[in-house]
């Protein structure tokens, strides 16, 4: 398990990721580039600015769920238990979702 | 047929729980919870029928039935309200008073009022999954729509009972038909990707 702090939007129309959602949107990027995602493939598509992607992905490889894997260029991809990870959350969010539900 | 539905429901709170464990989603939380409560209820009703069934059905022995229904009522009560409650404010922190449930101070059987209360609780649920369903188009939001309305369309049997008791194991159909469209969506979820 992934621990987890939950972003609360400070207006009423605010709606901010939580930290969660943010480590799923970049672990989802880099499965989405066949395990093998280029530092500007997450900024861009997980939509984070360059320090924070910088940081969130300091945070993921110290949770042990991504991994460098370039040599010169660096690269990122999903070790087993990252893997493990997209696999649980995605039941999940199956699960959530036949409820009508978002995470 | 409550034995079935109570262990549906247990794995379907079972699902939750991981989920909230997961991502730490209240909603999911509330679902588990709903799904504990809807177990539980289904359990003691079961469980009283039983006894009355097998040790005092003879003898007018009736008391039990009125216990189990008026726990099971309140349970459903609790559940769905707070599913709804879910369903209204998706993201946003409960507040705990809110949800605690009087101690019962009588017991009642199965009636009319309670029924109507939980079949208008119920169509709303089953309206929201009905809208999710319109939207993604799903086959497991499409079990999920269909068990409610299942489910609706039970606790209306259960209440035309209260004056045609041949509508009885039609409710239970029902309610059971219900909850296997929920397991049913439970194994699709956790097919092996």
């Amino acid at each position: 398990m992934i621990p987890v702090k939950q972003a609360e939007p400070t207006k009423a129309t605010a709606k901010y990721r939580s930290q969660f959602r943010i480590y799923v949107d970049i672990m989802s990027v880099i499965q989405r580039e066949n395990n093998q995602a280029k530092p500007t493939r997450i900024l861009y598509g997980a939509n984070l600015s360059h320090d924070r992607l910088v940081r969130y992905l300091e945070e993921l490889k110290t949770l042990g769920v991504i991994q460098e894997t370039g040599t010169d260029d660096k690269i990122y991809g999903l070790t087993q238990k990252g893997i493990e990870f997209m696999n649980n959350f995605r039941r999940v969010e199956s699960f959530a979702s036949a409820f009508g539900f978002k995470i | 047929m409550e034995f079935i539905g109570f262990l549906i429901a247990i794995a379907i709170a079972n699902q939750a729980l991981k989920g909230y464990k997961l991502s730490k989603e209240k909603t999911l939380l509330y679902l588990n919870v709903s799904f504990v409560l809807i177990g539980a209820g289904l359990l003691v009703d079961g469980l009283a029928s039983l006894i009355v069934l097998l040790a005092g059905a003879r003898r007018g022995f009736l008391y039990p039935f009125a216990v189990g229904y008026s726990i099971n009522f309140l349970a459903q009560l609790i559940a769905y309200g707070l599913l709804v409650y879910a369903y209204i404010h998706q993201a946003r922190a409960l507040s705990g008073p809110a949800l605690m449930a009087a101690t019962p101070l009588l017991f009642f059987e199965r009636n009319a009022v309670t029924e109507l209360i939980l079949i208008f609780l119920l169509v709303y649920i089953a309206t929201q999954t009905g809208i999710n369903y319109s939207i993604n188009k799903s086959t497991n939001s499409m079990l999920v729509f269909g068990a409610f309305v299942s489910l609706s369309i039970a606790h209306v049997f259960f209440l035309i009972f209260t004056v045609a008791p041949i509508f009885f194991p039609f409710a239970h159909i029902a309610q059971l038909f219900g909850f296997l469209l929920l397991l049913a969506m439970l194994l699709r979820v956790n097919q092996p990707t």
